[in-house]
Formats: structure tokens, C-alpha cells, sequence
């Protein structure tokens, strides 16, 4: 989350002489990240990412608190001003103006003050010059105040007009499912059940507690007695609240992040200060405080071995302390033994030893940190690895002309196919089903190119998802791919040359189905086994897919043939085939006549007239005339009797 | 024979001198070394000579006959433009169609081919995930508000008693706890490079995209090593000259966490007008959880290690310097973009 933090305000607690661009390197490198100046005319606004588990960052305070301990490691003195306030209030358990009964699961620590005799009016100039420069709207003296306190220190405060509390009476609970509150903005919110509440001693919903007040009890112009409210809640709760309304508010945004108890006793000091100067009010004596279970105090226990092997480079100890130190934390050393102790505003997010090496590290410098490739064994290589097979696949196809695309796998319902698994939260309908083939994208790829008059062939290898009932869906890697303007022989040549360069004895099987126009289809089969499918679409564009771990198993290792020691006898045979004969089946005709002929090959094809080149040899002798007449005697016969073939 | 070869030789030589066109050099190739040249029937009379001197005299014809081969070749160069025989070397060439790899592929081929080098193994773990898999033992329950960051799409199944829900993994991350289940004790050393998704679609951000992730876990491994791996990465995939430097960050699964800065290629980290600070962002490292070791069924207190995860896509256009003004373009269908790569 970004922040903006004003560089004066900041020097109310940084003592610095560093410039801004300083400031904000040191943090940058350091601790949390600026990522950018806003330079104004008095000021210089840093926009800071905190990180979720630096809740104690979002305010100035913190911030001022990490840019005191990063500057001396980029060589600038910086040290913190400590908040102090006049304030001198007891803190106790019941007070007589105000009756309170809390549930401390939900609120571990609830404190208020009442504030009387506030006069209502404008902040003073610095204050709401500051609140507008950090992006805040002045409004009044009081709610201007919360404002600012929840900037200055990260905590954030509310203020309930006094006299609208009937009875004097708060209970502190979790909201019943269909309870309705209005909050401060008039919205109406009707809640689901365990959202944090404060009901009045007239069982008034009068707060959302931790996201709005309720508009119940709102400050109004003719406020005259405040009630200044700081707590802490459970941040379960409060981030449960805000998802289930779509509610957010910049206080519920710190509280879902857990804040620091320990740090309302300053804030409710400072609020008062505040009130007290800028109101006209008088705080009462006594601030109401329930606060049962106060965290225990945290130490943790590392060693510089433990340290010096993390971090692959030995530091001193005097340099491990002094880190330590300027973030809060105290350090103690017994030997090689270090033990530390967790500030309060740190006990939610240092829990581990590498918790606290990262405060060392960061704040020594990373910088400084070496650079070692790590020695040590060498994992097994993947006994299966299906990548240098993809590659080659693609670097096949890329040869052949084939421009390879990726498609977005998440498809229209009309694309997705039977039973494909639909997202819950979807960006939109087109994008709102995990597609179960490749086709409708592809397709749609190539309509998208329609303006496109040469040919062209797009291929993508890409998942597609298959469901499988109460597991995670089946991914399959698959190839397609789609001509366009592309003869169909053309289009299947590079199919046969792709099954001939991997080496996979490829199998055509004419067989129709869907998408595809009839008898233009053919499965792709090798031993058998289907690996997928090529045609004709519909829409007239060739389309082809295979599996790819089935194309890959179906590799056969390449063998050494005997190169023939006789040059093989060629001759082309005219042939005129009646109408509707499928020459696949004639050219398996011929190779299936004698065992000699070693290839069969269509060369051109005039009306009716096919051209076939056959290849004739014998591993050990030269083939005579008379021994070629024999076997293209047995062709000829065949073909005739099989087909009613003729020769021209 | 000697005699006679030189004479021949000689005769030739000055007949080539005298020529003006490249049709008489051809007539003199032919008279000379033509199929029934004089050269040719000189060749077919060496029986004559005795067997001791055929050797010379066979090597004296073939010297002759370069010298007369040279002899055409230079004369045909001196021949004034007009004698000689037309050509036209300007015609342009008839290019071979070829395909094209995506931008995307060749990024992945190029980032795997490094990593292979450092014994990185890649494999492959489910693009549709549990939330077990994708938050929960990253050491982000259910609730946590770290996991906004992602943007994740929920697959609309029923929940799985122990896994969660069904997410499109909006990082490699999640197979972090999966490598560790199947390689089940270390040496680890993992690069997942795959599909990632997320609920973002702007010039800069598409829902579907690619990561890739590393993983290293063994014994010692320490902040050094990552940032050792990190340097070897900068060097070799942006240039020797390109370094890293590492900042604090935080992600739930590594403890400590970093944002991984590279270099400007153009200043070198001095800072310049394209990059301001000298550095430009890669993306998040870390040193694993032990939570997240433990989830994998690794001793914590034996075992460390390292992971980082970054965009593919970023980290190419960063390397490549290919200013794509809309990264939609790349998972486009348009022929004119794709061609031109």
C-alpha cells in the first residue's frame, strides 16, 4: 500500500540534515520503498510503499523512526525526536462518565476520554495545510484532529459526540447477521453477523467499529462535549467486515493489518494535547482504559554462527547491536549468544531468527552484502523432461513457415467446450471458461488475420484443461495449428514432413467429425494409437492438433539402414483413376505388391491422369528390365482389379 | 611431351591476350580444354611417355592447364563491361518463407538455457491449482491480506476438504511446496517457468502471463549465494557489465524478502534520463520461510534456501530494449506484430 508522507512534518520527529532525495534513497534501500518526490513550494511529499506487515510505517512516526535508523548506513547522521506530550491523565479501568462493557476478543484494547466545552470551528492554517498537502480535506477542528493524529502516528482515532450516547453507555460486541447501521456518509449497511459494533445504553447501533462511525452519534456543528476514542481490534474481523460490505475505509486498512496497543497511550496523550489547544475543551482526568491482557514482551535467541552462515558473510557484533538498536530493538550478548528483545510495535511481524537478520542485514547494508554461487551437489536431472521435445516441435514448424502464436487459455463459453470449468470471477464473459481444446482459439486467431490474402500458418502448444471430477483438471499439452490460403496438400506435407524430421511413423484414417467438412478429416495414428486429428474446417481452414506426450512417445530411434550397393530402378507410372478413388489407398496398393518397391511417391495429378514415381530395388542386385516388367505387371494388375485403374 | 606442353601452353596464353569478347575466351576454353581439347587428347597420349617421367609430365599438363584456367578468368575480368556476358548481380534473392518463434518462447529458451548452466532442473506443476498450494503453505491462511496483492481467479468448483479452493496460480510461487513433495530431501534447484494469471488487463498487464521462479535449497545456502545467482543472471542475460543490488521488501513465503534492482543498461547505475535512479526494477527474492520449508516436509533447522520469481515478459522487454508499447500485443493475434520477431 502507498502512503504520502510530507517531509516537514517528518522533520517534527527526524533530526537530519539530509536533503529529501537522501531521505528517500536511504529508506529505498534500507526499508520501505519511496517511489517517488512530489516537490511542492514548502514541502516535499515522499510516496512510500509500506508492506502489509509494516503496519507501524503508515504514519509519520514510523516512518521517521526507520529513517533514523537507515541514514547512518548510507552516511548521514538522523536521529529521532521523540513524541512528547503535556498531557498528565490517569489511565483506569472505570471512569464515571462514560460505562463501557467490552469483548476484549474483539477489542484487546479500548480507551476514551471525554473532552467538554469543545468549540467547533476551522483547524488553524499549519494543520489543515499539511492534512490538504498529504491529500486530506480540512473540515473542522475535531475531525481534523483524528485525521491528523492517524497520519502523525498511524493510529487511528474517533471522536463520538458525547451527548448523543444515551444513557452513558457503550457495549462493545459482535454484530448479530441483519442488523442495519448507518454510517457517517449515509450509507446503510445491513451486516452479516460478527462485525465489529458499539451499541448505546438505548441498544442504538451508534459505531462500525474500526471502518465508520455510526451517524448516529456523529459530530455535528453544535458538538460541545467529545468523546475521544482510540482502540485496537482484532484484525480478523475488521478485514472480514470490509470484504463482505466492499467497505474501506483508510482506518480499517490499518486495523485489518493488526495494530500496536501499546501505542494508544501516546496517541490518546497527543489527541488530547491536541483537543486541549485547538478546541477550547478540557479533557476529563481520567481516561477509561481496559486493556486485560497487555502482549508479553518478546525475546528472541540467535547466534552469530546461525547469522554468519544466513547471510554468508561474518559481521561484528558491535555492528549487529548498533542495527538493533536504532530500530527499538534491545540486544544483549552472552558470547557468540544474542538475545532480542521485540518492541512493542514489532511484536506481530518479528516472530523467527530471520526476522531479526533481516533487521541486521538491512539496516548494515545490503549493499555491502557479497555475491557467492552456491557450491554443493547437483540435483537428478527429470527423467522425462518434455521440453527440448517442445522446442524442437516448434523449431520444426518454424521452418516449415509456421508462426507461432499464444492464445489467452481462458475462452467465451461458446469455445470452451463440453463440461469446461467455468471461473468464479471472471473479468469478463469471454474470458470466463478454461478452454478444453485449441481449436476455437486458433480458428478465431486466423479469422482475425481474414485481411490477410497470402498464405499463412499459425500454430500454438499450449494446455488445455480437461475437468476431472473432484480433482484438479487434467492439463494436456497439446499442438494445433491452422492454414490459411493454403493447398490442402500443401498443408499436409508439412504434417508428413513434421512425423518424418521427429521420426514418428504416421498414419492417415479418414474419419469424419464435428467442426470438420465431411470426409475431409483424417485421425492422425501412429501403432494404432490416436494422436490426433487434421482436416478441413467448416470455415474452409485446415486445422491439426496432436498430444504431445502421445507424438512424443510415438518417436521411434533412428536406425542405420545399409546403403544399397545398386542403384534402385525409377519410372513413372500414368495412371487414369475412376472418379471417387482415394489414391492413399492406391498408393498403398502399389507399395503393397512387391516387397522390391522401396518407395511410391504422387507426383502430378492432370484431370483424372495421376503421375506415380516408383522406386524399384534389390539390396544385392542390380534389377534387370525383365524383372521391373514383372512387378509393374503385378501393379497393373491389381490396381485394375482393386480400383478399375487404367494406364493412359 | 615437355616441349609440346609448353608450346601449347604459351599459344594459349597469347591467344587469350589478343580477345576482346567473352565469346572468343569460351571458343579458346573449348579449343584448349574442352571435352575434345587439345589439352584432353595431350592427357590421353601419356601412355607414350615412359612410366618413369609420366608423373612429371602428368603434373606439368595440370600446371598448364591452372595457368590457362587463371589466364581466362583474369582476361574475362579486363574485358570492358560491354564484352562481357550480361549478369545482374542486384536482382533480389528469393527468400526461403520461414516461420517465426514468439517472443515469449524465446525469452523462455534463452532464460532455461542459463539456469540449465547452474544445474537448475525445469519441470512442470499444475497452471490450475489449489489455494493449498498457491497461499496456504506460503504461509498465507485464508484471510490474510497479503493475498489483494495477487488478483487470483477462483475456479467455480466445490472446495476441497484439505486443499481449498481451485485458483489459476497467479504465481510460480506455488510450486515451490510441490518441487519439495517430489524431490522430497535436497540438494534443490528448481526453475518453473509457466503460465501465470491474474484479474488485471491494462497496456501494461494481461490476465494471462509468464513467470519464472527459482528455487535453490541445500545446506548453508545463505543471502550471499542468492545474490551470487543474481549477479550470474544480470551478467549473463542483460550483459557482463550489469550488476544487482537487493532491497527490503516483503512477501509471506520468504523471510527476509527483496526487491531485485539490475543496473541501467544505458548508465550503468549512475542514473541517466531513461532509468533516473540508475536501477530498474526486476522483481521479488527471498530467502524461504521455514514455514514454507517445513510444509514441504524439510527440516528447517538442517536446510535453507532461496527463491525468486519474476515476470518473463518484464524481464525480456527490459533486456531486449523493445519498447511494446501495449503488452497486449504479444498474446494478439496480429500477423503484422508477430512477424517481427
Amino acid at each position: 500500500m502507498n502512503i504520502t508522507i510530507s517531509d516537514n512534518w517528518l522533520r517534527d520527529y527526524l533530526k537530519t540534515n539530509a536533503s529529501p532525495n537522501k531521505i528517500a534513497e536511504a529508506l529505498s534501500l534500507s526499508g520501505p520503498s519511496v517511489e517517488k518526490i512530489t516537490k511542492l513550494k514548502d514541502d516535499s511529499l515522499y510516496s512510500i510503499e509500506v508492506t502489509t506487515n509494516r503496519v507501524d510505517c503508515m504514519a509519520v512516526y514510523g516512518i521517521a523512526r526507520e529513517a533514523s535508523a537507515a541514514l547512518p548506513a548510507h552516511n548521514v547522521k538522523g536521529s529521532l525526536v521523540p513524541l512528547k506530550s503535556k498531557s498528565r491523565q490517569r489511565f483506569a479501568k472505570t471512569v464515571n462518565y462514560l460505562k463501557a462493557e467490552v469483548d476484549a476478543t474483539l477489542c484487546p484494547r479500548f480507551t476514551a476520554v471525554l473532552i467538554k466545552g469543545v468549540k467547533i470551528s476551522a483547524s488553524p492554517e499549519w494543520m489543515s495545510h499539511r492534512l490538504q498537502n498529504v491529500g486530506v480535506r480540512p473540515i473542522n477542528n475535531v475531525v481534523d484532529i483524528s485525521n491528523y493524529i492517524m497520519k502523525e502516528l498511524g493510529q487511528p482515532v474517533h471522536t463520538f459526540d458525547y451527548d448523543k450516547i444515551l444513557k452513558g453507555k457503550m457495549l462493545l460486541r459482535a454484530s448479530r447477521k441483519g442488523e442495519v447501521i448507518t454510517t457517517l456518509d449515509d450509507k446503510k449497511h445491513a451486516l452479516r453477523g460478527g462485525d465489529i459494533v458499539i451499541e448505546d445504553g438505548k441498544g442504538r447501533l451508534i459505531d462500525l467499529a474500526g471502518i465508520m462511525g455510526g451517524a448516529l452519534s456523529a459530530i455535528d456543528d453544535n458538538t460541545k462535549n467529545v468523546l475521544l476514542f482510540v482502540q485496537t481490534y482484532n484484525p480478523v474481523n475488521i478485514r472480514r467486515t470490509t470484504m463482505s460490505l466492499a467497505h474501506r475505509t483508510e482506518a480499517s486498512d490499518i486495523f485489518e493489518k493488526g495494530t500496536d496497543p501499546e501505542l494508544i497511550s501516546l496517541a490518546i496523550r497527543r489527541g488530547i494535547d491536541l483537543f486541549e489547544s485547538l478546541t477550547g475543551g478540557k479533557a476529563e482526568e481520567t481516561v477509561l482504559d481496559i486493556y486485560p491482557n497487555p502482549p508479553q514482551a518478546k525475546s528472541i535467541a540467535l547466534d552469530l554462527d546461525f547469522i554468519s552462515a544466513f547471510l554468508g558473510v561474518v559481521l561484528p557484533k558491535l555492528q549487529i547491536s548498533k542495527a538493533l538498536t536504532s530500530l527499538g530493538f534491545e540486544a544483549s550478548w552472552r558470547g557468540k549468544s544474542l538475545s532480542v528483545r521485540v518492541p512493542s510495535w514489532r511484536l506481530k511481524d518479528i516472530q523467527i531468527k530471520e526476522d531479526i537478520i533481516e533487521e541486521i542485514a538491512r539496516i548494515w547494508g545490503y549493499q555491502k552484502l557479497p555475491g557467492i554461487i552456491m557450491q554443493g551437489a547437483l540435483p537428478e536431472p527429470l527423467a522425462d523432461s518434455p521440453f527440448s521435445f517442445e522446442i524442437k516441435v516448434k523449431n520444426v514448424l518454424r521452418g516449415f513457415a509456421g508462426i507461432e502464436i499464444y492464445t489467452l487459455s481462458l475462452v467465451a463459453e461458446s469455445e470452451a467446450g463440453q463440461g469446461a470449468l467455468q471461473l468464479a470471477n471472471p473479468l469478463g464473459e469471454d474470458s470466463s471458461f478454461l478452454r478444453t481444446s485449441l481449436m476455437p482459439s486458433l480458428s478465431r486467431t486466423a479469422g482475425e488475420n481474414a485481411g490477410m490474402k497470402e498464405a499463412f500458418h499459425l500454430f500454438e502448444v499450449s494446455n488445455v484443461y480437461l475437468p476431472r471430477k473432484g480433482d484438479l483438471p487434467q492439463e494436456k499439452m497439446m499442438l494445433a495449428g491452422i492454414f490459411a490460403n493454403t493447398p490442402y496438400r500443401q498443408a499436409k506435407g508439412v504434417i508428413e514432413a513434421l512425423a518424418r524430421e521427429l521420426n514418428v511413423p504416421l498414419d492417415f484414417v479418414p474419419e469424419d467429425s464435428r467442426y470438420f467438412q465431411p470426409s475431409q478429416r483424417l485421425m492422425l495414428k501412429s501403432s494404432n494409437k490416436l494422436l490426433g486429428q487434421f482436416g478441413v474446417l467448416e470455415t474452409g481452414k485446415i486445422y491439426y492438433e496432436f498430444d504431445m506426450v502421445l507424438l512424443k512417445l510415438s518417436i521411434l530411434p533412428k536406425k542405420y539402414k545399409e546403403i544399397p550397393s545398386h542403384p534402385a530402378q525409377i519410372e513413372d507410372i500414368t495412371l487414369v483413376l475412376p472418379a471417387k478413388s482415394r489414391v492413399g489407398d492406391v498408393i498403398e496398393a502399389i507399395k503393397s505388391t512387391s516387397s522390391l518397391i522401396t518407395e511410391v511417391a504422387l507426383g502430378t495429378i492432370y484431370n483424372d491422369a495421376y503421375t506415380f514415381r516408383i522406386h524399384y530395388q534389390h539390396p544385392e542386385k542390380t534389377l534387370t528390365d525383365s524383372d521391373i516388367e514383372k512387378i509393374r505387371g503385378n501393379i497393373l494388375k491389381n490396381l485394375k482389379t482393386q480400383f478399375g485403374a487404367v494406364t493412359k | 611431351m615437355q616441349e609440346e606442353v609448353i608450346n601449347l601452353k604459351n599459344e594459349a596464353l597469347a591467344q587469350i591476350m589478343e580477345v576482346s569478347s567473352s565469346e572468343e575466351l569460351e571458343n579458346i576454353r573449348v579449343i584448349y580444354l574442352g571435352r575434345s581439347g587439345k589439352f584432353t587428347s595431350l592427357i590421353k597420349r601419356i601412355k607414350e611417355v615412359s612410366p618413369d617421367k609420366r608423373k612429371q609430365a602428368g603434373m606439368l599438363i595440370n600446371e598448364a592447364k591452372n595457368t590457362i584456367v587463371k589466364a581466362l578468368a583474369s582476361q574475362k575480368n579486363h574485358l570492358k563491361e560491354s564484352a562481357r556476358v550480361w549478369f545482374d548481380p542486384t536482382v533480389p534473392g528469393i527468400e526461403p518463407s520461414a516461420g517465426h518463434l514468439h517472443l515469449v518462447t524465446q525469452a523462455i529458451e534463452e532464460i532455461s538455457t542459463l539456469f540449465a548452466q547452474l544445474g537448475f532442473v525445469r519441470n512442470r506443476y499444475p497452471e490450475v491449482e489449489w489455494d493449498w498450494y498457491a497461499f496456504e503453505t506460503l504461509n498465507m491462511p485464508e484471510g490474510h491480506p497479503a493475498r489483494d496483492e495477487w488478483e487470483t481467479f477462483f475456479v467455480d468448483t466445490p472446495t476441497n476438504p484439505k486443499f481449498g479452493q481451485m485458483v489459476l496460480t497467479p504465481h510460480t510461487s506455488s510450486a515451490q511446496v510441490r518441487e519439495m513433495q517430489r524431490v522430497k530431501s535436497p540438494p534443490v534447484r528448481m526453475i518453473n517457468i509457466a503460465k501465470c494469471y491474474r484479474r488485471q488487463i491494462d497496456t501494461s498487464h494481461v490476465p494471462m502471463f509468464h513467470q519464472f521462479e527459482g528455487l535453490v535449497i541445500d545446506k548453508g545456502i545463505s543471502i550471499a549465494n542468492l545474490k551470487g545467482t543474481l549477479d550470474y543472471f544480470a551478467r549473463n542475460f542483460f550483459g557482463p557489465e550489469r550488476k544487482t543490488r537487493l532491497r527490503p521488501f516483503h512477501f509471506q513465503f520468504t523471510e527476509p524478502s527483496f526487491e531485485v534492482d539490475v543496473t541501467c543498461g544505458v548508465c550503468l547505475g549512475a542514473g541517466c534520463k531513461l532509468c533516473k535512479s540508475g536501477w530498474l526494477e526486476l522483481g521479488g527474492a527471498g530467502m524461504v520461510h521455514p514455514k514454507v520449508l517445513a510444509s514441504g516436509g524439510i527440516d528447517p533447522r538442517k536446510y535453507s534456501g532461496y527463491a525468486f520469481g519474476w515476470g518473463v515478459e518484464r524481464t525480456y522487454m527490459m533486456k531486449s530494449g523493445l519498447k511494446i508499447p501495449d503488452i497486449r500485443l504479444l498474446y494478439g493475434s496480429d500477423l503484422r506484430f508477430l512477424r517481427q520477431f
